[in-house]
C-alpha cells in the first residue's frame, strides 16, 4: 500500500539529484530561510487574525455565557445566539459539508490558499519556526548550532527553545480544551490544580499533538498525513492559480556577474542562487515544476522577487499563475467547474440559513406506554397512555400547554392545564387521550398532540402519534 | 513490503483509523447520550467527557483493526505451485 501511494503520488518530473523522502522515513530537517515581502506579509497577517481568533474566541461573551461552546459534558453546542441540541446535528452535518464545499472551491479557484495561509498546520509551523529563529538565530546560526558539539550555549539555546514550544503548546492545549467545557471555570481549576482526569487528558494530549505536529513532524504532516493534500490535485485544472517557475524565462540557469551580458552568453534569468529552495518550508525545487509537496507559501516568489530586483530583472520569475498562462494561453476564471462549485455553495448556505431561520427550539417526544394498547373508562371512553417529553432549547424559560387533535371528539388529559419548562431543561410527564369509541373507525387512527408556548406564539410543534382502540 | 521500516507500517495503520475514529465519535455520541447507554448498569461512575474519550479510543482501536487486517491481507498470497504463478 505504501509503495502504491508513493509512487502514485510522486510529481511526475522526478529529477535525479533531489533526495525523495521516503514515508515517514528519519527526515533531514529543513531549514527554512526567513523571508520577507508582500506574501511573507500576508501570511503574518493570516497567522495573526487566526491565532487571535482561536485563542481569543472562547472568552468572548454572549448574554452572560460563553459564546461559543462546544459544551460536551451538557451536550450542547453554543454559537453566539444559537443554541445547538443533538437534535440539531443536522444543522452542523450542513455546517460541515459547506466547509468542504468552501475548500474545493477555493482550490479549483486560487489553489492550496488553505495549504499556504490557513492551515493550523502552518499557522502553528510558522510560530515554532519563528520562535525558533528568535532564540536559536537564523537558517545559517541554527544549522551551525545542530552541527556544533553540546556546549553549554547549545544545551541552553535548545533548551529555550524547547520550553518554549512546551509552553505555547500547553496553553494551545488549554484553549482547545476550553472550547469543550466553559473556559473561565477550566482556568480557574488548573490554577487550583483541581482538573478532572479526562480534562487533564485532553489538555496534555492536544497540546503533545501541537508540540509534535508544529515543532518536529511540520512538512512531514503535509507530505504524508495530510489526506486534503494527496487529492487537492483532483480540482486542478490548467486555469488554476498555482505557484510556477517561468521556465522558458529563467533557462538555462547560472550563476553570473550583476554586469554581465547574460543574454550573449545565453543564459536565461535564473542565476541559480538556491534561493527559492532554501526558503522552501517543505524542502522542495519550485523549478522542477508543480510537485504535491508545495503548500502554496509563496515564500519562493517573495524571495526571487527580491533577487530578481538586486539583479535589475523583472520581477516574477516565481510567481503566481497558471499553467494555461505559463504555455501562453489564455487563462479562464469562470468555468464550468467554478460555476458548480459555487452553485452547491450558494445552494448550501442560502438552505442553512433558511433552516435556521425556521428552527424552533423546542421538540416535541411522544413515547406511547407499552404496558397497556388501551382501557375504557367509566365513563364508556377509550384511553390511551403516552409518555410526552419536551425539550424547551430556547434560552429562557417558558409556559406550555398541550392539546390533542387530529380526530374528533379527542380529549388529552395532562397532570396539570400549563407547564412550566425552565431553559434548556427537559421535561418528562404522563398524559393521556380520550377519545368515544364512536369516533374511533377501525382498530386504531392517528392522532395528534400539539404543544404551544403560552407566552410566544411561534413556539409551537405538533407530533403525531398512534391511538389504539378495541378489535370491533 | 519488506522494504518499508515498521515505523511507516504502524503509522499507516494508526493514523487513517485516528481520522476515521474521530469522525465515528461524532457521529455515535451525536445519536446516543453516554448517560443513557450507561444508566442502570453496574460498575464505576463515568461522566459524559470520560465516556467520549473511552468511545473514541474504543474506535481507534476498532478502526485500527481493520487497517491492520487490510494490510496483512494485501500481502500476496504464496500459491502452493509456484509453477502456476502467472502474476
Amino acid at each position: 500500500m505504501a509503495d502504491l501511494a508513493e509512487v502514485k503520488a510522486r510529481p511526475p518530473f522526478q529529477p535525479a539529484d533531489e533526495v525523495q523522502q521516503s514515508l515517514y522515513a528519519k527526515r533531514q530537517k529543513i531549514y527554512a530561510r526567513e523571508v520577507h515581502g508582500l506574501f511573507a506579509g500576508l501570511r503574518i497577517a493570516a497567522v495573526v487574525a487566526l491565532l487571535g481568533i482561536y485563542y481569543g474566541l472562547p472568552w468572548v461573551e454572549w448574554g452572560g455565557r460563553q459564546a461559543v461552546l462546544f459544551d460536551l459534558p451538557a451536550r450542547k453546542f453554543y454559537l453566539f445566539g444559537l443554541v445547538l441540541w443533538p437534535q440539531d446535528f443536522f444543522y452542523l452535518a450542513v455546517l460541515l459539508i459547506i466547509a468542504a464545499y468552501s475548500l474545493f472551491f477555493f482550490t479549483a479557484l486560487a489553489g492550496r490558499l488553505w495549504c499556504g495561509y490557513a492551515c493550523p498546520q502552518t499557522v502553528w509551523t510558522e510560530v515554532f519556526m519563528w520562535i525558533e529563529r528568535k532564540i536559536e538565530g537564523d537558517r545559517a546560526k541554527q544549522m551551525r548550532l545542530d552541527k556544533g558539539p553540546w556546549t553549554r550555549e547549545k544545551v541552553l539555546k535548545k533548551g529555550s527553545t524547547q520550553l518554549a514550544w512546551l509552553l505555547l503548546s500547553a496553553y494551545t492545549g488549554f484553549t482547545f480544551v476550553g472550547y469543550f467545557t466553559p473556559i473561565q471555570e477550566l482556568g480557574g481549576r488548573i490554577l487550583a490544580l483541581d482538573l478532572g482526569p479526562w480534562e487533564t487528558f485532553w489538555v496534555i494530549f492536544y497540546s503533545l499533538a501541537t508540540y509534535g505536529n508544529a515543532g518536529w513532524m511540520r512538512e512531514q504532516v503535509c507530505i504524508y498525513m495530510c489526506p486534503y493534500a494527496r487529492f487537492q490535485s483532483a480540482m486542478f485544472d490548467r486555469d488554476t492559480l498555482i505557484i510556477s517557475y517561468d521556465e522558458g524565462r529563467g533557462e538555462p540557469r547560472g550563476s553570473r556577474a550583476k554586469s554581465a551580458d547574460y543574454k550573449a552568453r545565453g543564459l536565461g534569468d535564473c542565476i541559480d542562487c538556491t534561493m527559492c529552495v532554501q526558503v522552501c518550508p517543505t524542502g522542495i525545487d519550485i523549478r522542477h515544476g508543480l510537485q504535491y509537496q508545495c503548500i502554496g507559501c509563496a515564500a519562493c516568489i517573495d524571495v526571487c522577487d527580491d533577487v530578481m530586483e538586486r539583479m535589475e530583472y523583472p520581477k516574477g520569475l516565481i510567481r503566481y499563475t497558471t499553467e494555461n498562462a505559463i504555455a501562453g494561453k489564455p487563462t479562464h476564471v469562470l468555468r464550468p467547474r467554478v460555476f458548480v462549485y459555487a452553485t452547491i455553495l450558494i445552494t448550501l448556505f442560502g438552505g442553512l440559513a433558511y433552516a435556521v431561520s425556521q428552527r424552533v427550539p423546542l421538540e416535541l417526544d411522544i413515547i406511547r406506554d407499552r404496558a397497556n394498547l388501551y382501557r375504557e373508562t367509566p365513563e364508556g371512553l377509550i384511553e390511551n397512555v403516552y409518555e410526552v417529553k419536551i425539550i424547551n432549547m430556547d434560552e429562557r424559560d417558558h409556559v406550555y400547554r398541550l392539546a390533542a387533535g387530529g380526530l374528533e371528539g379527542v380529549t388529552l388529559i395532562a397532570p396539570q392545564p400549563e407547564l412550566r419548562v425552565p431553559a434548556g431543561e427537559v421535561y418528562s410527564l404522563p398524559i393521556q387521550i380520550r377519545l368515544d369509541p364512536a369516533h374511533l373507525k377501525g382498530v386504531s387512527a392517528d392522532v395528534t398532540v400539539t404543544l404551544a408556548s403560552v407566552d410566544d406564539p411561534s413556539l409551537i410543534r405538533t407530533e403525531k402519534t398512534r391511538f389504539m382502540g378495541p378489535r370491533i | 513490503m519488506a522494504s518499508i521500516p515498521t515505523i511507516q507500517r504502524v503509522i499507516a495503520v494508526l493514523w487513517p483509523a485516528f481520522l476515521v475514529a474521530a469522525a465515528a465519535t461524532v457521529v455515535f455520541f451525536t445519536a446516543f447520550d453516554p448517560n443513557d447507554l450507561l444508566a442502570g448498569r453496574g460498575g464505576p461512575e463515568v461522566s459524559r467527557l470520560g465516556a467520549y474519550t473511552i468511545g473514541f479510543f474504543l474506535f481507534w482501536m476498532l478502526a485500527a483493526l481493520s487497517s491492520l487486517l487490510t494490510c496483512y491481507f494485501q500481502r500476496p498470497c504464496e500459491g502452493p505451485h509456484p509453477d502456476q504463478d502467472e502474476g
